[in-house]
């Protein structure tokens, strides 16, 4: 489903050149739910979104269902239709209403009639548990409702595989639950799914894999019984001790 | 609710010190005026609003007057050619020069009508407002255009958009109306009103661009990235997602230039395009009545630059609903 070679991305900012992701290759099949942890600044969001072409990294390979995202050829919007994120930050349109948020893209990217659009935005509002909301602005909701309409959003797209960056980072505690329900929920529908997060239980209840990256490399791999259990590296390890 | 905790100071002194300073600054004018013995005549101003104007009826052909119908204080007159074409007009009862059975030649006046008529002041407020209108519909466009290329990625675009930008902001409005109207206008053979909007415009144009610019950069980075992750390209994710919310955070400023733009508009009297400020001081020659047109230009200014920002305020507290 992906699959990732050596990926290389290395932002040159002011000063030192810093290499973000370094190296990491990397594969998701179909259906997998695949939890990357790591500390702050260990290049997670970075490689997240080099997968939906967001960043163009420097070197390697990522293949899409087959394609590659750095053939010249590649249609980069044609793909990232495919692949839906999900940001820390929600990034709902503040001047569309959840149903317009939800319908938007369907209609301009995916050609669908509007009434097509609504029905398919009003199921998966339903799914994520929001209907009676479609027609509030996303200023009027709360932090796990937004989240959850941005679910919907990126799911209207019928996409091949769902990108979380740390969707619930931004969250008051009590609203985390509502958002990892619908990711469980997705999960068990088999949905296929890379998710940053810090939630290490949901990381061991819902993950198939689990990947360690740190300063842009990735670590370790494995199912989160050999993770969370008998990690062979040092480093995650002493990752593992600060964060349970 | 801050307001709501603080006790309300007591604004009477206030009001009373506001009206006092208002009061004095008449009275000061109105003593100056008073010493360098100007003789006010405002009755003469409304005329130049509207008038009622003569106009010369005539026969466009030899003829007769075969019939003469009073209609309250008009009189229709109906009047047969030779070749027995009948045609008929009205004019003012009290200035009908012809009677019935008269032998009338092409051009003869058969009397006079009476109409109001626009004076100059308004035909001028019209043409400062179709200058200024049509000036910020170009404007809007050139700054939307600009405004885009000053971000694009292409050194071309940004950097021609810069230039742009520098000069239209380092250089007068009046100078660059006089380059549009005697050199660009003479090479290219535009007629004053093309280059007096066209000048406006462009200079309008480079504000529009920097505000166009701002309120874009404005609109977070997850705005766009959303816009693209779901598919969008550069300009569906610019023209669903980016603009409408950069738009509405600049109406405000934009506003603001477009009011400039009127006032600014006054300079293409230079170029001898009638437009308010021109039509004033044309009466001016003709009046000498300087104080009473320049006030009522300015106040004629004001009424059109207030009700502008009134609808811009009303336009704002429509597009809050979102937020
Ligand atoms: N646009 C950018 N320009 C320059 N450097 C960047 C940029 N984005 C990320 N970086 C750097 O790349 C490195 C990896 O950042 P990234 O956001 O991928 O980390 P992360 O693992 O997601 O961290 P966190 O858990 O805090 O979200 C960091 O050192 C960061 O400073
Ligand atoms: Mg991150």
């Amino acid at each position: 489903m992906i699959k990732a070679t050596n990926v290389v991305k290395i932002f040159t900012g002011r000063g030192v050149p810093v290499r973000a992701v370094d190296g990491v290759s990397a594969h998701i099949g179909k259906g997998e739910v695949v939890v990357v942890i790591g500390p702050s600044g260990s290049g997670k969001s970075t490689f997240l979104r080099c997968i939906n072409g967001l960043e163009a990294f420097d070197e390697g390979h990522i293949f899409i269902d087959g394609v590659d995202l750095a053939g010249r050829k590649t249609d980069l919007n044609a793909l990232r239709a495919e692949v839906g994120m999900v940001f820390q930050q929600f990034n709902l349109f503040p001047h569309k209403t959840v149903l317009e948020n939800v319908t938007l893209a369907q209609r301009v990217v995916r050609k669908r009639s509007r009434q097509d659009a609504e029905i398919k935005a009003r199921t998966l509002l339903k799914k994520v548990g929001i209907a009676e909301k479609e027609s509030e602005y996303p200023s009027r909701l709360s932090g796990g409702q937004q989240q959850r309409v941005a679910i919907a959003r990126a799911l209207a797209m019928d996409p091949k595989v769902m990108l979380f960056d740390e969707p619930t980072s931004a969250l008051d505690p009590e609203m985390v639950g509502e958002v990892l329900d619908v990711m469980k929920q997705l999960a068990r529908e088999g949905m296929t799914m890379c998710v940053v997060t810090h939630e290490m239980g949901f990381a061991r209840e819902v993950a198939d894999r689990v990947l360690f990256m740190d300063e842009g490399k990735l670590v370790e791999e494995g199912t989160p019984e050999h993770f969370f259990t008998i990690p062979t590296e040092e480093r995650t390890r002493l990752f593992l001790s600060q964060v349970l | 609710m801050a307001g709501a905790l603080k006790k309300t100071p007591h604004q009477l002194p206030w009001i009373l010190l506001l009206a006092a300073i208002l009061i004095a600054l008449a009275a000061g004018t109105w003593g100056a005026v008073r010493k360098i013995d100007y003789a006010w005549r405002w009755n003469r101003v409304p005329q130049y609003f509207a008038y009622k104007g003569e106009e010369p009826v005539k026969i466009p052909f030899d003829g007769r007057v075969e019939e003469i119908a009073a209609q309250g204080a008009k009189a229709s007159v109906r009047l047969v050619s030779e070749e027995g074409k009948t045609m008929t007009v009205s004019v003012n009862q009290d200035m009908l020069r012809v009677s019935e059975g008269d032998d009338l030649f092409m051009g003869d006046t058969v009397g006079f009508k009476q109409e109001w008529r626009l004076g100059p002041l308004m035909w001028g407020l019209w043409t400062t407002l179709w200058i200024s209108g049509v000036a910020s519909v170009l404007a809007l466009v050139i700054g939307l255009l600009t405004g885009l290329c000053r971000i694009s990625k292409n050194l071309t675009l940004r950097t021609l958009t810069a230039l742009y930008i520098e000069f239209i902001r380092g250089t007068p409005l009046l100078v660059q109306i006089f380059i549009a109207y005697f050199f660009i206008g003479t090479v290219f053979n535009l007629n004053r009103n093309v280059a007096g909007v066209g000048a406006l415009a462009i200079f309008a144009g480079a504000y529009v661009a920097e505000i166009v610019r701002a309120g874009i950069q404005s609109i977070s980075r997850g705005q766009m990235e959303a816009a693209r992750s779901l598919g969008m390209n550069g300009f569906q994710a610019m023209f669903h997602i980016i603009l409408p919310q950069a738009l509405k955070r600049i109406l405000p400023p934009l506003a603001g230039q477009f009011i400039s733009l009127i006032k600014d508009s006054s300079l293409v009297s230079v170029i001898a395009i009638t437009d308010l400020t021109k039509s004033g001081r044309e009466i001016i020659t003709s009046t000498f009545a300087t104080f009473e047109v320049w006030l009522t230009v300015a106040a004629m200014y004001l009424v059109v630059t207030s009700i502008l920002s009134q609808l811009v305020f009303y336009l704002e507290r429509r597009f809050a609903v979102s937020d």
